[in-house]
Order: C-alpha cells, then structure tokens, then sequence
C-alpha cells in the first residue's frame, strides 16, 4: 500500500528550497535576455520583412515561416548539440569553456520568440494609417528614418501588450531548456523529485511560482490597456 | 479557493491509494491479462536499445524480462523508461517491473523492492584518452550523467568541486563529453563500456576514449517490483536463481559482455539468493 | 569533426523516422506525432467549446470558476501540465495510462484553455442583434446560441482551429520527454544511437515539421482569404 505523506517542509525551507529559488533565478535570468535579444531581432526581421527589396523581403519572410513552423524543442537540440559540426572548431573549443547550455538555450528562445515578435511588430505597423509614412517620406525623411521615428514608435507603443504576452510565453517555453540541463525552475522541480521523492510538493511550488509570474503580468497587461491603449485609440 | 485546493488533493490523494491498492499482486493480474510490461531502457546498448535493422528493443535486461515472462507463461511487452521515470511508472502501474540498468539502494528500497542482485558493476568515467588520471583532474569541471540516476548523486559526493551537468540519458551525456561540453561521462562502468563499444565503432571517435580505472562506488542492480508484492519477489527471485544454476544467467552475459562482444567485462559476480 | 554533413543516417532510418517500430510494435515517428495531434486537437475543440461557453456565461459564479481555470492554466508551462498528467492522473483514476494517453490528455487540458478564448471571441464577434431577433422570435436564449450564433461563429473560428492544430504539431514534441516515441522522441533515440550526426538529425526533423506546420499555416490563411470574401458579399 502507497502511504503518501506530505511534506511541505520540504519545498518551503532548507535546501530544497535554495534549489527551487534557483531554478526561479535562472528562469527570471533566461527570460528576461531572451526577451531583450528577440525584441532587437524581431524589430531588425520585422523592418526588413517590409523592405522595398525583394530578397531582403524574401529572407525575412523565409526566416519567420521556418522558425514559427519548428518545435522549439527541436530548435534548442538543434543549436546545442547540432550546433557543433556547423561552427568552427575554435568557436566550439570557445563556447564549451563557457555556459554552453545556458547560451543555447538563449539562442534557441530568442529566435523563436523573434518569428512571433515580428509578426507582432508588423502587424502593428500595418495599423498604421499609410498616409503617416507617405507624409513623413514627402517632408524629406528616408525609409529607414521615417520608420524610426514616425511609424515604428507608433507601432511599437499598440505592440506592447501582444509583445508581452510574448514575453510570458518565452518564460513559459523557457522550462524548455532543461532538456539540455540549464537548471531552470522546471528542472530543479524535478531533481528536487528525483532526490526526495515528494513530486507533489515540488511541482505544486513550481506550477504555483510560474501562475504567480503569469497572473502579475497579465494584470500589468490589462492596466496598461485602460491606461494607455484606450485613450490614445480614442484621440 | 484555498479550500477547493484542499478538496481536489484529498482526492487525488484518495485516488493514488485506491490505485496503488489495486494492483498489488503483479503475478496474479499478469496471468489474468496474459501480458507483463517490463519497463527498460531503449538507447543504452548493452543493456537496452533498438536494433537499427530490425527496430525491436533488444539487449541484457530484456533477456531477463524475457526469460521471466517466458517462465509466467505470459506475453512480454517493452516500454521504454529513463531513469527519472521508472520508479514513478511502476509506482503508478503503468509497468509490473524495471529491468532499466537500476542500483539497489536503501533510499529505493522505501519505495519498490529489489530482486537479488541480476548484475554487478560500479562507478566509474568515462573520458578522452589520458585526459584523467585520478579523481583530482576532475576538481572544477563539467561531469555530465543522466537525472534521476544514483550516479549523479555520487559523482557529487566524490567530487564536490564540479559542476554536475545532468541530461535526460547517458547517451547525450556521452554525445556531450564527445564535443567537449563536458570532460567526462559518470556512471556504472557497464553502461560506460556500452558507450565506449559505440564510440569505437565510429572511425571518427575510434581509440580516442578510455575508461580510467577510478572506481566510487559499488553498484548492484536489481529488477524493481512494487512494494509489498512478495509474492512477485519470489517468483522472479526463484527465476533468476534457476537462471543462475542451469548458466542460461551466464550464457546471457556472454552474449552481451562476452570476449566477442562489443562491451567485453568480466562476470565478477552469481545471482545469490539474499544479495 | 567540424565540417562534412552525412546524410545516410537519414536514410538508414527513415522508415524508423517516420512509422517507429511499427508493424513489429506500436506506431512512432511522425505517424504517432500527427495521431497525438489530430486526437488532442478533436478533443480540445469540444473542451473549448464548452469552456468558451461557460466563461460567457450569465451566472457569475460558472463564470468567475471557468475563468479563473482558464488563466492558470494559460500560465502554466505545457511541460508542467505533462509532469502533472504523468504524476498526478494515474493515482486520480486509480489505474495505469498509456503515456501516450497521458500526453493526449496533458495536450486536451493544455490547448483547450487557448481554445475556449478562440469560442469565446468567435461568438463576441457575432452582432448582439442576431441573438435579440432570435430570443424575439421565440427562442430561448440557448436555442438562440445554439442554432443562430454558433453555426456562424464556428465558420469564422475554422482558421484559428487550422492555426491551433500547427501548435498542437509543434507541442506534440514535449511528448518525448515522457518517453512517447514520437519524431523527436525517435530522433533522439536515433541521436543517442549513432551519436556523431546530430546536426544531420536535428536538421532532418525540423524539415518534417517544417513541411507539416507550414502545410497547415497556408491553409487556415487560404481559408481566412475565402471566409473574408464570403462575408464581403
């Protein structure tokens, strides 16, 4: 007969706990430079997905559907261990004295999440009104210019909640790494699992920090939307 | 809310009593159903992994799960464990015993029981040729071996200064020590051999690994079986002791570990009854 | 090592790659993937269904309960709802499930949630006015959702079911971590197996999802094309 006892004590103190804390950190850590990295990326593939030149046009259109239509899995075990017969020896021998899996990882979520910011990005800019650019292009700004400072400000300011609704999904995807041992939040659950054998109790601290996380943010997403997004549709 | 969380884990709990009471005698529901499901490994060679030619598991574990369900007079179905969910799988019932490359220890032993002890090896590395030559090399690099694994927990004890890179399996670990993420591979010498078999085999890794003789620890497998089912216990420890008197049990090492064998070990060890 | 992709590890697999151990054993590769697919996408359409219409609902209570699931689970990480299946269902049901079940369950429980928003802006979409007339006509308000709203509200929804099955594809690979021989479940076995063509490997599959997902992604926009022009005329 299966007795199970719970032991809450054992996520709530002790080292199983500074287990779990750290896992929370690398979580935090993981998400929050994937997130400034894809943010650059997808504004870099988003412009040049509207570029007036066809293959730049076609490159970032190709990169968007390869990178969306992947499992993020497949992608995080592609650049860690596929990663090694493409690049040169001396950057191997590099990047194996660093945090390889902690980069991977980072490389991995921030391409991915970059396929969905740009698009984000986009179809913020298609938003705006087409009268905008042609004004700013007649009163002497280039492309590139009268993208960065009229349009894309716009743009950016409406992309914000589905960017961080991004930003939540690449915390979540983030439990991800540790199929290639980044210590994350979700892995320290599991070998908190593995050495104590009380599951319950580490998946239910776990499941509970990552709704926590969630929630808050999707509150800050809502406030925004009646503090911002609403008046300036209004004007 | 707090009180619907309360409700839902007494039912959950209620229910993982129920479930565990249900299936306490393997034996018997086996030869109702006709069938026992043995989880093992799938990509650990000698012990458990797919021929390419004929895609079917093979290997040293499922000879024994073999000669077991042929002793039942049941059918033999295989499903892949690793070695952080065996013990869950058989706890839940969703496999009637683990013959996956496991240790016994005093810490499973709350948990499952043990057969007597069906192979016998222990721990040790795996790395590149020349690279370790005692448990002083490893002080401050990257040891990688699989979650879950009694091997992680001891590799942390012998050498407390290096970073434990823990993957789902020994294979990735291994493919991980092979482009250098990792300086070597910890784990049962067996596994270790398997691997090292493997890495001979391939004319761009041929000669190129060893493993150095630094043993941590002793490691005695044993076949897991739900607590309390001891009547299974003694089935199957009454198999493999017969095993052991007719020699099919050493007729299987040799097939395995024999001289010609990609992974060739000497049998330092007889299933015994007790141990 | 650097340098030099070998392909013949693909094709020394590929009948491995693409059904498993099937016939000798159960199915695997990309058969069991698009299988885990197609069933978790059937059953989490009626979950989001009845979840939609529950998080719509007047009685604040069902409604209030229906949300508040429907945000914690949107906020787990798919990973953690498969540990959850793996632990927690068995000892719920008090007998043993297929993994693969398991994964189907974890996949239903997961997508449902993202389902119910996709019901629930459909039916918004609907102008009020159809219900009123309908309720009018001597409906009753469920016949009216039933008969008048739904029919139109699920034509429009059909992309985003289209675009949900793609995800469902993608998040099938989680699948592996269980142990279901699914295409990357295979792939790392065929890794773990030959170890020195991972880049050939990996490379490989995220071809066949590729292919797969962006198969799926043209149509639900070939059919958002045609929806669109049905309803400008």
């Amino acid at each position: 007969m299966l007795k199970y006892k719970f032991d809450w004590a054992v996520v709530t103190s002790g080292k199983y706990f500074d287990w779990l804390a750290s896992g929370l950190y690398v979580t935090i850590q993981l998400s929050v430079v994937s997130v400034a990295l894809s943010f650059l990326l997808g504004l870099i593939i988003a412009v040049m997905r509207m570029s007036h030149v066809r293959p730049i046009r076609w490159f970032a259109h190709g990169y968007l559907e390869f990178f969306r239509n992947t499992p993020l899995l497949v992608q995080i075990f592609f650049w860690y261990f596929g990663s090694y017969k493409i690049l040169p020896q001396a950057v191997n021998d590099w990047m194996n004295r660093q945090n390889f899996e902690f980069a991977a990882a980072v490389v991995a979520l921030t391409i991915y999440t970059s396929a969905f910011i740009a698009e984000d990005i986009r179809s913020g800019v298609l938003s705006i009104p087409k009268e905008q650019m042609e004004a700013a292009r007649s009163s002497g700004f280039s492309y590139l210019g009268s993208m960065r400072y009229i349009i894309l400000p716009q743009a950016v300011r409406l992309t914000i909640p589905p960017l961080i609704n991004q930003f939540l999904n690449l915390a979540k995807n983030s439990s991800l790494a540790m199929t290639i041992g980044v210590a994350e939040l979700t892995y320290q659950a599991r070998q908190v699992e593995s050495y104590t054998f009380k599951g319950f109790e580490a998946f239910t601290a776990a499941t509970l920090v990552y709704v926590v996380i969630s929630s808050v943010i999707t509150i800050l997403v809502n406030i925004y939307n009646k503090t911002v997004l609403r008046p300036m549709r209004a004007r | 809310m707090k009180k619907l969380g309360a409700l839902i884990l007494s039912l959950v709990l209620a229910g993982g009593l129920c479930g565990a009471a249900t299936a306490a005698d393997t034996l018997a529901e086996a030869k109702k159903k006709g069938i026992l499901v043995c989880g093992v490994k799938d990509s650990l060679p000698p012990f458990g992994y797919v021929d390419a030619k004929t895609r079917e598991i093979v290997g040293y574990d499922i000879d024994f799960c073999k000669a077991i369900t042929k002793k039942l007079g049941v059918k033999l179905e295989l499903k892949p464990v690793t070695s952080a969910s065996r013990m869950p799988q058989l706890m839940e019932g969703n496999i009637d015993i683990i013959a996956a490359t496991m240790t016994k220890n005093p810490e499973r032993a709350k948990q499952i029981d043990f057969s007597d002890t069906y192979f016998f090896t222990g721990q040790k590395f795996l790395t590149k040729k020349g690279t370790v030559k005692s448990l002083k090399d490893l002080g401050g690099k990257r040891i990688g071996t699989a979650k879950g694994s009694t091997s992680e927990q001891n590799a942390a004890k012998a050498v407390p200064s290096a970073t434990i890179l823990s993957f789902d399996d020994y294979p990735q670990a291994v493919l991980a020590l092979q482009q250098g993420k990792v300086v070597a591979v910890t784990t049962d010498e067996s596994i270790l051999a398997g691997q090292l078999g493997k890495l001979n085999k391939e004319p761009s890794t041929k000669g190129q690994y060893e493993i150095p003789d630094i043993q941590i620890s002793d490691e005695p497998y044993g076949l897991g079986i739900r607590k309390g089912d001891t009547n299974f216990v003694n089935f199957v420890n009454k198999t493999i002791g017969e095993m052991e008197k007719s020699g099919e049990a050493k007729k299987i090492f040799e097939k395995w570990f024999g001289p010609n064998s990609d992974t060739p070990l000497k049998r330092n060890f007889k299933i015994t009854a007790g141990k | 090592m650097t340098g030099g992709l070998d392909f013949n590890v693909i094709r020394d697999n590929l009948l491995y790659f693409f059904i498993g151990r099937y016939p000798h054993g159960p199915l695997g590769g990309v058969g069991l993937t698009f299988y885990l697919a197609v069933v978790s996408l059937v059953l989490s359409f009626i979950g989001g269904l009845i979840l939609g219409l529950l998080s719509i609902s007047h009685n604040r209570v069902v409604k209030w309960v229906s949300l508040t699931f429907i945000n914690a689970v949107r906020g787990m990480p798919l990973l953690m709802v498969i540990f959850w299946m793996y632990f927690l269902w068995p000892g719920l049901m008090g007998r043993p499930m297929p993994e693969s079940q398991t994964v189907i369950l974890a996949l239903t429980f997961f997508t449902s949630a993202y389902m119910s928003q996709i019901v629930r802006a459909g039916i918004e979409g609907i102008p009020k006015g159809q219900t009123e007339a309908a309720i009018s006509t001597g409906l009753a308000p469920w016949q009216a959702m039933f008969y008048i709203v739904l029919p139109q509200g699920l034509r429009n929804m059909i992309p985003s079911f289209v675009n949900q099955f793609v995800s469902m594809i993608k998040d099938t690979s989680l699948a592996f971590i269980v142990g279901v021989d699914e295409l990357t479940h295979i792939a790392t076995q065929v890794n773990n197996r030959t170890l020195v063509f991972p880049t050939e490997i990996f490379l490989f599959i995220a071809v066949v999802y590729f292919i797969l997902c962006y198969a799926f992604t043209e149509l639900s926009r070939w059919m958002e094309k045609r929806l669109a022009w049905r309803k400008a005329i």
